[in-house]
């Protein structure tokens, strides 16, 4: 299941994001989300426009389609 | 005098530490080379010196400005590195922690936040966490100060111990035999007398760019890049994990949770936090948008009816009230010659005069971004604004350094820095000056109070919104044309909503509004001067009529040229070819050249010059026409290239030109 899928709020834990764009991959793992963190999705603006994540307590803004490439499995 | 780094992931609150450290600067100023803003400060007990590193998440940036941090450990040897911790961010800030230790510093961490962290039921026992990572550890709340005098105790004493850095710490993670075979082998090829060898090596098998420039000093590069290959496939032939750099994370994270497991506590965190319920309304789907239209609208309100035309109605009163009587007292006292008097009061006063009014208005202005900037909420319009600018070529970020530049271009265009990706950076830069900054507020604080004294916001704010679009619609243009083609993309962290501390605040609105201050005293002083004497002095000799002045020649010379556009007159000419020198010099101009000392006096006599209609065309113009000569050195630098600064400023003149043609033409016709 990708990311964009999940319900708003339900927590997940992400097994895959390699299809990512590298740099966004890079900044992601900086704040702690990799293979193995537990992610929510907060909301995701209209338009396609960004999706907020929210991971240990901390939110990060990504674009959807990034978001997309984020393979996760309910917990 | 110790030398000592601040270093901390960003949104740590790393500048309200080093306000509550320190009490005056040292240096302020730019990291060499590069134009990213250098701080140092004097501690308050006076014994070192504190040094503000740019906020990283790792030793392997990304951004530019990421990569001072990084040059600066690779270069310098600071005798205590102070690490910013957020204590409700442990697991991710150790990541950075982890890392200064393994470089050897003598660490001290400030464990910052301790406050929210408890309010989310996170509990740290600091004796066992300073057991674990071997290293002090000093809880403070940056923001009120407190633990600050602690903090100080430690890094004396540290240093005062002159102990080396702790050899080991006893969470510094083991990388694994493959893993550490290589990173021997490599210090082994090192010559002696190389510093922090096997820090410098892990960073070059985590990627880091820089410090595989720093080996390759040293080193060949094909053995570099070759131990760097055959590594990685040990590790994933091993492990599976696909990269040295995932390897090094992986133990490093399995480390923090050891540490952590036995020194933090964790309750069940309240469900829906405060930052989440203000995100719900100015990140909302449909609303996000129009509420930060609204807060900018406030914001010009404020600035321009509420508060900022009374204070500078009072100080315009003030300096051409009792000031100019006493400055006139004074050179009637000191018998000074007419040419004297005329160049103090005609010249200087009136030049540096009329545009010292407007220092109330840019302070407001100032504090007003300094307030978005501290409270967390930029963030959040990055976010907001992210899709509207992905469809021009940009990403949400490019906004950022856009309200920056609605106070001063010049740090508006550095702060480009932290875009990522080079084609989104080099658009930022060269749009950015299409942000209305606080010098041309000048311009039009003056022509909307004498043409539109009723509707001054909404005219002020329809100039911004110009900007804002025209800058939007080039971007498109542009990077559909000019630049190459790279993925654009945007990550942003949001970090909680804070209540910005009123002494942060005061210090940054005043070292953002120090510069103008400072223009007023240097390039304003020196223009005023020049325009006067042309004013002064003609071909028919010294103190000449000013209709028959050099500056009365020269402007002539390019008015039909204006004539098209609604202001064909002279003075105005002049006035826009001196504001390349600063904006707000357009303002002290038209004083001298209109005889008009007091700010009431020159929309008096502007009313004969110009119509409302040609008073909206000439702000648009003055708006538009042509980066300041410090925004345009400071476009050199950035983008390092003559051709990118000529474009800037070009493509800026024939937008002013046939935008306000335009405003204008069609203006007249509809009457």
């Amino acid at each position: 299941m990708k990311l964009t899928e999940t319900a708003i709020g339900s927590i997940v834990e992400i097994i895959g994001m390699m299809s990512m764009n590298e740099r966004v991959r890079r900044r992601l793992s900086d704040l702690c989300i990799a293979e193995g963190s537990r992610v929510s999705l907060q909301y995701a603006l209209p338009f396609h426009g960004p999706c907020m994540i929210e991971s240990g307590g901390q939110c990060v803004a990504i674009r959807r389609k990034e978001a997309a490439c984020i393979e996760v499995v309910p917990i | 005098m110790n030398d000592i780094g601040l270093i901390g992931n960003p949104n740590t609150g790393k500048t309200s530490l080093f306000n509550a450290l320190t009490r005056t600067y040292a240096y302020v100023g730019n990291w060499a080379g590069v134009t990213v803003e250098k701080k140092v400060g004097v501690l308050s007990n006076k014994r070192g010196h504190l040094t503000d590193l740019p906020g990283v998440y790792s030793l392997n940036p990304l951004s530019e400005d990421e990569s001072v941090t990084i040059r600066y450990l690779l270069e310098s040897t600071p005798d205590i590195m102070i690490n910013v911790v957020d204590a409700s961010q442990l697991a991710r800030n150790l990541h950075l922690t982890l890392q200064l230790i393994e470089r050897g510093s003598q660490v001290v961490i400030a464990l910052n936040m301790m406050d929210s962290a408890k309010s989310q039921g996170i509990h740290i026992d600091i004796e066992r966490l300073s057991q674990c990572l071997g290293v002090r550890v000093v809880p403070v709340i940056a923001r009120s100060g407190a633990g600050c005098g602690k903090l100080l105790d430690s890094v004396s004493t540290a240093s005062d111990s002159g102990n080396p850095a702790p050899a080991s710490s006893p969470t510094l993670p083991d990388y694994g035999p493959i893993l550490e075979a290589a990173v021997q082998s490599l210090t082994d090829a090192l010559p002696g007398g190389v510093r922090d060898a096997r820090w410098k090596a892990l960073q070059f098998f985590e990627g880091n760019r820089l410090a595989a420039q720093a080996l390759a000093q040293h080193v060949p590069e094909d053995f570099l890049q070759s131990l760097h290959r055959r590594t990685e496939a040990a590790i994933h032939a091993k492990t599976g994990i696909p990269s040295c750099e995932a390897w090094i994370r992986l133990r490093r994270s399995e480390a923090i949770d050891r540490c952590l497991q036995a020194s933090v506590r964790c309750e069940q965190r309240a469900p829906v936090s405060m930052s989440q319920r203000l995100d719900r309304i100015f990140t909302h789907k449909w609303l996000g948008i129009p509420i930060f239209l609204c807060l900018m609208y406030l914001t010009f309100k404020l600035t321009f009816e509420w508060l900022g035309v009374y204070l500078s109605d009072a100080l315009d009163a003030l300096i051409q009230g009792p000031f100019a009587e006493g400055l006139e007292r004074l050179l009637a006292y000191a018998d000074a010659s007419n040419f004297i008097r005329a160049l103090i009061v005609d010249g200087i006063l009136s030049g540096v005069g009329g545009v010292i009014v407007f220092v109330p208005q840019i302070f407001i202005l100032f504090f007003i971004i300094s307030l978005i900037e501290d409270s967390g909420y930029m963030a959040r319009i990055a976010t907001v604004m992210d899709r509207l600018l992905e469809g021009v070529g940009l990403n949400g970020k490019a906004f950022i350094p856009m309200i920056i530049g609605f106070g001063c271009n010049v740090p508006g265009v550095m702060a480009a820095r932290t875009i990522e990706q080079p084609k989104e950076r080099l658009l930022t830069i060269l749009l950015t000056p299409l942000m209305s900054c606080s010098a041309r507020l000048t311009v039009y604080s003056l022509f909307a109070f004498a043409f539109f004294p009723s509707h001054q916001a909404a005219i002020v704010l329809s100039l911004y919104v110009i900007g804002v679009v025209l800058a939007l619609v080039l971007a498109k243009l542009f990077s559909a044309t000019l630049a190459g083609s790279e993925p654009s993309l945007f990550v942003v962290e949001l970090p909680p909503y804070r209540v910005p501390q009123g002494k942060t605040l005061l210090r940054s609105t005043w070292e953002k509004g120090k510069g103008f201050m400072k223009k007023a005293g240097t390039f304003i002083l020196a223009g005023s001067v020049v325009i006067w004497l042309l004013s002064y002095t003609g071909p028919g000799g010294i103190g000449v009529d000013i209709d028959r002045s050099f500056l009365q020649k020269l402007g002539q010379m390019l008015t039909p040229l204006f004539e098209p556009l609604g202001f064909g007159n002279w003075q105005s000419v002049c006035a826009l070819i001196t504001g390349f020198f600063a904006k707000e010099v357009v303002v002290s101009t038209m004083n001298i050249l209109y005889v008009a000392p007091t700010e009431a006096g020159l929309r008096e006599t502007l009313t004969h010059f110009f119509t409302p209609l040609q008073a909206y065309s000439f702000m648009l113009f003055t708006l538009i026409y042509v980066p300041c000569m410090a925004t345009v050195a400071v476009i050199r630098k950035e983008t390092g290239s003559a051709r990118w600064t000529w474009f800037a400023v070009c493509y800026a003149l024939a937008a002013a030109y046939l935008l306000s043609w335009l405003i204008y033409q069609i203006g007249s016709r509809i009457g």
